[in-house]
């Protein structure tokens, strides 16, 4: 167990002609715990990940998965030994079979656990002898889980993995990312379902338009953002309440609304120069903060 | 499990393509000789000739169809990611697919002549071992530039219709260069050599004079160059 980034990218960037889709990405996943990468559709998530598992190569910058240089197919094919990932469409081979899927990948692993993919073989209910083309969505979800979860690997890349699955699965989904976790693996998974990530995940990147906008723990986020709001006897003025660690200023007639990753008490001090009448703060959800980076961008 | 999965991807189009050209030319050659005189031998051996000209036209067919697929049809079903996350080089993905081609391609040049044979030695009109294992080496060895340009083409063309459609085109286009480039150097004619029509003796109808090593040698070189083009294209390649 080691304490290096399990990713670390410096300036990466990703363009398409002359559409970014990555810009100077600064990203740092820590060991041992579950990283979540939120962003809206098209935020450059996708394209991260295949930068990281060497799909697409970087247009700029350069970055590291358990301590391999993206860059080089070589060392790319290293990671990859290490690194379990679930595509986003969970992708797989339609003409092979649900047993020859398993055998098939569990063939290129190291530290592939039969005993476990046996076990899950039996909670997800997989047909073995069923062509992977005729499964239900959800059953080729879990039959891409069941491919990353049969193994120990250092680092768990999962797009959007609860995709396709019930809440019953979704509910293992979590539960066995945590055990994972738990077991030394580190865990970086991007979501839409905000109420998923508040739940298990450790840390918080949100990605918008390939910027990264957020790289925080889940409780540092938690302590630090508040929405503050404010009534005042006339119409306030917004720009007085532009300052360091204001995210946003909304006002409607005599009523403000601040959004704050900081400084609180600077605008609470604000207010009460300013004469007003009401004033509430309140803690905020991981929902309201991703709500507001990327409207504010 | 990469030779599985190769397998397991080609496996359709290999056994239908066997099926096809075993009992497509078993039939022909059943059929033609029902019809043919009892002697001379000779007329035996030019419906050989006949028969090994027909097997390189639909053989090429076949292996034009057998290069198709790889990682940009994957993309195209978006299955690429699951190949490119394992942990295995492109150029292997690569190699490993062109060796099973090349495997599947042999066979069905050699397993028609196989089935030919047999039934002219049921027909009792026996014709040799070593006649016709000299057409499957020029039919393997200049056809493989053929197999060679569709696992090009895939490398470079998206596409489960175009690629094939290119494939096919280019092949086209191969025969006219090297049937116009003949004219002035005979040698350079690949359907002639793949044929046996260089070595085809008119009095005796079997293939005579040396193995043409040189020919050998320069269609397994440029089909080598084309594998190599199209590894070096899917290892540049972005999915």
């Amino acid at each position: 167990m080691t304490n290096a980034p399990a990713i670390e990218t410096h300036g990466l960037v990703k363009s398409y002609g002359r559409v970014e889709a990555v810009r100077a990405l600064n990203l740092c996943v820590e060991p041992n715990c579950i990283t979540a990468f939120l962003g809206c559709n098209g935020a450059g998530k996708s394209t991260t990940i295949k930068m990281l598992l060497g799909m697409i190569a970087p247009s700029a910058g350069e970055g590291t998965v358990l301590g391999k240089r993206i860059g080089d197919p070589n060392e790319s094919r290293e990671a990859r030994g290490k690194i379990s990932y679930v595509a986003e469409n969970k992708p797989l081979y339609g003409y092979m079979s649900v047993e020859q899927t398993i055998r098939f990948a569990g063939s290129f692993y190291r530290d592939w656990r039969d005993e476990t993919a046996k076990e899950l073989l039996y909670r997800y209910g997989l047909p073995l002898e069923r062509k992977v083309r005729l499964l239900s969505k959800g059953m080729r979800t879990k039959l891409a889980l069941l491919l990353a979860f049969a193994r120990r690997p250092e680092l768990l890349i999962l797009d959007e993995p609860s995709e396709g699955l019930d809440p019953v699965g979704i509910e293992e989904l979590l539960q066995t990312l945590v055990g994972q976790c738990a077991e030394g693996t580190t865990v970086f998974f991007s979501s839409h379902q905000i109420a998923e990530v508040e739940r298990i995940a450790d840390r918080v990147c949100i990605l918008d338009k390939g910027r990264l906008m957020v790289d925080a723990s889940l409780d540092h986020l938690r302590e630090s953002y508040r929405r503050i709001d404010l009534v005042f006897p006339t119409t306030p003025c917004e720009p007085d309440f532009r300052m360091n660690g204001i995210e946003s200023v909304r006002g409607a007639g005599c009523q403000l609304s601040v959004f704050a990753s900081g400084n609180v008490e600077a605008v609470i001090e604000r207010a009460h120069d300013l004469r007003a009448t009401s004033i509430e703060v309140a803690p905020v959800g991981l929902r309201d903060i991703f709500l507001e980076t990327v409207k504010e961008n | 499990m990469l030779w599985y999965k190769a397998w397991l991807e080609t496996r359709t189009r290999f056994l239908v393509s066997l099926g096809f050209l075993v009992i497509i030319l078993t039939f022909f050659v059943h059929h033609a000789e029902s019809i043919l005189p009892r002697e001379p031998k000779a007329s035996t051996y030019e419906l050989m000739f006949f028969a090994h000209s027909y097997l390189a036209g639909l053989w090429m067919l076949c292996v034009i169809l057998l290069g198709m697929g790889g990682l940009l049809r994957e993309r195209a079903a978006g299955v690429s990611s699951f190949t490119l996350a394992l942990p295995v080089s492109r150029a292997r993905l690569a190699a490993v697919r062109i060796t099973v081609g090349v495997m599947q391609s042999i066979a069905l040049a050699i397993v028609p002549w196989a089935a030919i044979l047999f039934v002219s030695a049921i027909a009792g009109r026996p014709f040799f071992v070593s006649q016709a294992s000299f057409y499957v080496l020029l039919l393997v060895t200049g056809g493989m530039v053929y197999f060679a340009l569709a696992i090009l083409v895939s490398s470079i063309v998206d596409g489960e219709y175009t690629a094939p459609a290119v494939a096919y085109g280019a092949a086209i286009l191969v025969g006219i260069i090297c049937g116009s480039v003949s004219k002035l150097r005979p040698f350079l004619d690949l359907w002639r050599f793949i044929t046996g029509d260089n070595h085809y003796n008119k009095t005796t109808h079997l293939l005579s004079g040396p193995i043409p090593w040189f020919g050998i040698f320069a269609c397994l070189c440029v089909a080598a160059l084309m594998f190599l083009a199209s590894v070096r294209v899917i290892q540049r390649r972005e999915f």
